[in-house]
């Protein structure tokens, strides 16, 4: 099957003002997205995620390497047919509500009438901004913002979305709002390719995984096998009574090559437990 | 590999989309205040004789000619400045703001960007000079049937013959309303046209709009004197460093002397034999130069 990104040996350097020797934002990066996978580069900052996704938006040009959406060149402004992008920390025009907003981008990708409408109320309830859609974005929060965004992204109906730092600034509620819209569009088969700090999310998303640092690509490759512990075993037990949990003691230490390394109950994260006590308690 | 719809450049549709959210924008923005001040004045001039002020000794077609005269002055300064400020702002802006990102990110080829972001500048400017010149007609037409209704009740009472009579009214009703004035307003426009794709050619390669906006006004004030870099270059007895600076000047810069054709208009002039056509295609020619450089610089920039 035609992967739905192909990114080979990209190089990318920058010539910064008063420096000799050109900076290496990107160094040989080679990845392959295939399609309906939900892929997340992660990296610290300046490690080069930005510059890769810009590469292939055609928003930057390689010295060498290529960038390939679909089969076609990223470079051919065609390629952009089937990609939607969400920026970090967008503004869009404060002047537009949010109606107006997806109309606009809606009219540049050749959407027109009754199907530019209906794409737009449909996107709106999407991300649930139904309600303030006819209000202008400058009085938007940062959440509204980034569904917004979200929302323009998909307004072509894209088969690629490339997300840079989706829930940048954003509250844990906003948040999980935009992560369960990446599953909505997982569950529709739509690639995503984002990038973010928030690795906790990443891994709840992100079907595969990719480690940048300085430029360079360090790690690949699905996350279940990354982040499986080759020698370790996991046991959840729901209700297990202190003699069971004695037996099983006794049981691993009887065997030499076993070893218990942690018993105890296990954690919920900090990010769950004020969802839990927030958003999920205003539910009826 | 899929093939996707081609998006060839120079789409009439995506310009018009571009063309028609840059109006809004600068519609948002409030350009169209300058509008309501413009009435204001030109009202307020009819009611309270503001132009005979600190000249008493203005009088009949004088006082039409001085209406001709401001109210074009004002246009002229309302499209030059909107022409480089809008222009020098929206490019920079759209950067900043990574509103470009989005859009370059949609299947926009660059050039439809710029076409239709100039687009936008220059339909507000025509919107705007076509209000402010039916405003002026407006005025102009009632001013100038009270000069003619007491020109020739005071002639009439002099005794002057109708030959006559009628050639003093004709003179007068010359420097009302005339259609070599909504031309004149139009040389207003093709002008701001020149000055607007200037400031854009300027913006595609500089990273601040105060460099834009003052880089587009020097362009302006030099290309006032481009037809003399012009002589300079093709006179005689001139050093080879002079001919090559008239040379650079007169390459550079586009000739806005040609548009001062106004003046006389103002005076109640006409236009003489294709010197409109000549100057819709110069405008034409230099909006078109600067859009094809500011192309290819844009073309090739990263963001």
């Amino acid at each position: 099957m035609e992967p739905a990104v192909e990114i080979r040996n990209l190089v990318k350097e920058f010539r910064p003002a008063g420096r000799k020797e050109p900076l290496r934002a990107v160094d040989d990066v080679s990845l392959s997205i295939g399609a309906g996978e939900v892929y997340g580069l992660i990296g610290p900052n300046g490690s080069g995620k930005s510059t890769t996704m810009k590469a292939l938006l055609g928003l930057v040009q390689p010295d060498s390497g290529s960038c390939r959406i679909f089969g076609n060149d990223s470079l051919q402004v065609d390629s952009r047919q089937q990609v939607g992008f969400l920026p970090e920390n967008p503004y869009f025009y404060k002047h537009l509500s949010g109606a107006e907003t997806l109309r606009f981008y809606g009219k540049l990708c050749g959407l027109r009438g009754a199907a530019l409408e209906g794409r737009v109320k449909e996107l709106l309830e999407l991300v649930d901004l139904s309600e303030a859609g006819n209000r202008r974005l400058g009085g938007y929060s940062k959440g509204m913002l980034q569904r917004i965004g979200l929302a323009q992204a998909l307004v072509q109906e894209p088969r690629l979305v490339i997300l840079d730092e989706p829930t940048a600034g954003v509250d844990p509620i906003g948040s999980r709002q935009i992560r369960d819209l990446i599953f909505d569009l997982k569950k529709r088969g739509i690639t995503v390719f984002l990038c973010s700090h928030l690795l906790e999310q990443v891994q709840e998303v992100c079907d595969r995984v990719g480690i940048i640092h300085r430029g360079r690509m360090v790690k690949e490759g699905p996350l279940d096998e990354l982040l499986a512990v080759g020698d370790q075993t996991e046991i959840i037990l729901r209700g297990a009574s202190p003699e069971l949990l004695e037996k099983i003691r006794a049981l691993v230490s009887s065997d030499s090559g076993a070893e218990l390394l942690r018993a105890g109950r296990p954690r919920t994260t900090l990010e769950r437990l004020f969802l839990q006590e927030t958003a999920d308690r205003r539910k009826p | 590999m899929s093939h996707p719809a081609k998006n060839r450049p120079l789409n009439p549709r995506r310009i018009g989309v571009i063309t028609m959210h840059t109006f809004t924008q600068l519609v948002r923005m409030k350009v169209f205040y300058f509008l309501g001040v413009f009435a204001v004045i030109l009202l307020g001039s009819n009611l309270f004789e503001i132009q005979d002020l600190g000249r008493p000794d203005l009088e009949g077609t004088d006082v039409l000619r001085s209406i001709r005269s401001w109210s074009l002055g004002t246009m002229t300064l309302f499209s030059v400045v909107i022409g480089v400020v809008a222009t020098a702002l929206l490019l920079p802006k759209d950067v900043e703001d990574r509103t470009l990102y989005t859009i370059l990110a949609k299947p926009v080829p660059r050039l439809d960007y710029l076409v239709g972001k100039l687009g936008g500048v220059l339909l507000l400017i025509f919107v705007s000079l076509l209000v402010m010149d039916l405003l002026m007609a407006g005025v102009l037409a009632l001013r100038t049937n009270l000069v003619v209704a007491e020109q020739v009740a005071a002639v009439t009472a002099a005794g002057w013959p109708a030959a006559e009579i009628e050639a003093l009214r004709q003179d007068t009703l010359n420097q009302g309303p005339t259609w070599s004035l909504h031309g004149a307003v139009f040389v207003v426009f093709l002008r701001a046209a020149v000055i607007a794709s200037t400031a854009m050619m300027i913006s595609t390669f500089s990273t601040s709009t105060l460099f834009t906006t003052i880089t587009g006004f020097l362009m302006y004030f030099i290309g006032n004197f481009q037809a003399e870099a012009r002589g300079l270059y093709f006179g005689e007895g001139v050093s080879p460093l002079e001919k090559g600076a008239g040379l650079l000047v007169a390459t550079i810069f586009p000739d806005f002397q040609l548009f001062n054709v106004i003046d006389n208009l103002i005076e109640g002039g006409h236009f003489e034999g294709g010197e409109l056509p000549m100057l819709i295609a110069l405008s034409g020619f230099y909006v078109v130069l600067h859009l094809f450089v500011s192309w290819i610089v844009f073309a090739e920039k990263e963001f």
